[in-house]
């Protein structure tokens, strides 16, 4: 196989992964469940209640734009939003990454 | 399993990115070594997949979810384990600085649970049984393997913080990631590897797909 076929096939690759992670990424807050995840939820049954709501509502080191994946009064759409803008932003990070990181 | 900065003293999140930062510029040097022009679309859709697949939690029962991390799968598609502390470290970074998922200066255990021992333990525990089992069960074994090690390196971390008592924390986080790296972990890998070996059998790195059978 010529190297330009198979690079034009790793482009197929590409896009076909930018399609699946685009679709998960919009149905991610619509499909994904809002129980707490393992740590949390062992951190909820193992540290007293009173302690654990003092962390959780803590300040973090630095605060984000987006925390917890939503867009402040948007909703839903915000959601999908801010999981469609982080998809690409890693997607946009690992591309430039890579081609500065690659052998010359 | 994203630990924010309030369940680790500063002090000790250091210790952490310290522990985590050489297995990161390993994983740079790989990427300057491995990849390229062939290679980095696919590294990027796969970290795209992976933060995307992050954000849907799947529910396990027990008022608990998770979702799959993906540090084996990469590993397993580019041969190597530091691909997936690579991939993890970018997907962190972003989690963190703009989502405020898992801390700032526990970003560094974060890299190292996930990152490194997920990817090493499930890496190379699917290295040592593909040639003895076909590659979806390889594949499964060690993506399940890989995250319940890494959940109960983060107790360890947590009872060393103060946060969790050491076998509790032992007993929940092992319980809830077992289940968790059962679905989101172990079948979603074998599923994407199997698809992979299917349609292209050429993106997996050689050592994968040419394993079984050859040695003796």
């Amino acid at each position: 196989m010529s190297v330009t076929a198979n690079s034009n096939m790793n482009m197929k690759f590409l896009y076909a992964g930018i399609v699946i992670a685009l679709l998960i990424a919009i149905a991610a807050p619509f499909l994904a469940s809002s129980d707490p995840d393992g740590l949390e939820s062992a951190a909820g049954g193992l540290i007293d209640e009173v302690t654990y709501s003092t962390m959780e509502e803590s300040a973090p080191f630095v605060e984000s734009p987006m925390p917890d994946y939503a867009i402040e009064g948007q909703g839903k759409m915000g959601e999908v939003a801010a999981v469609v803008a982080g998809t690409i932003l890693v997607l946009g990070i690992s591309f430039v990454l890579g081609k500065a990181a690659k052998k010359n | 399993m994203h630990i924010p900065d309030s369940f680790i003293p500063m002090g000790q999140a250091i210790v952490y990115w310290v522990i985590a930062l050489p297995f990161v510029f390993m994983s740079l040097k790989w990427a300057r070594k491995e990849l390229d022009d062939m290679k980095i679309p696919i590294l990027a859709a796969l970290a795209a997949g992976i933060f995307a697949i992050q954000a849907l939690n799947i529910p396990i029962g027990m008022g608990t979810s998770g979702h799959m991390v993906g540090a084996v799968l990469v590993s397993i598609i580019f041969g190597s384990p530091f691909a997936g502390v690579l991939v993890l470290t970018l997907v962190l970074l972003v989690q963190g600085f703009v989502f405020g998922d898992g801390g700032i200066t526990t970003m560094g255990a974060n890299i190292f649970n996930m990152g490194v021992v997920s990817g090493f333990v499930g890496y190379y525990l699917f290295a040592a049984l593909k040639s003895k089992v076909d590659i979806k069960a390889a594949a499964f074994v060690g993506a399940w393997i890989g995250l319940l090690v890494s959940a109960l390196v983060c107790s360890v971390e947590m009872a060393i913080a103060g946060t969790f008592p050491l076998v509790a924390g032992l007993a929940t986080m092992g319980l809830y990631h077992l289940i968790i790296g059962i679905i989101g972990e172990g079948l979603i890998t074998a599923i994407v590897i199997t698809a992979i070996e299917k349609s292209r059998p050429d993106l997996l790195d050689s050592s994968v797909t040419k394993a079984k059978g050859v040695r003796a």
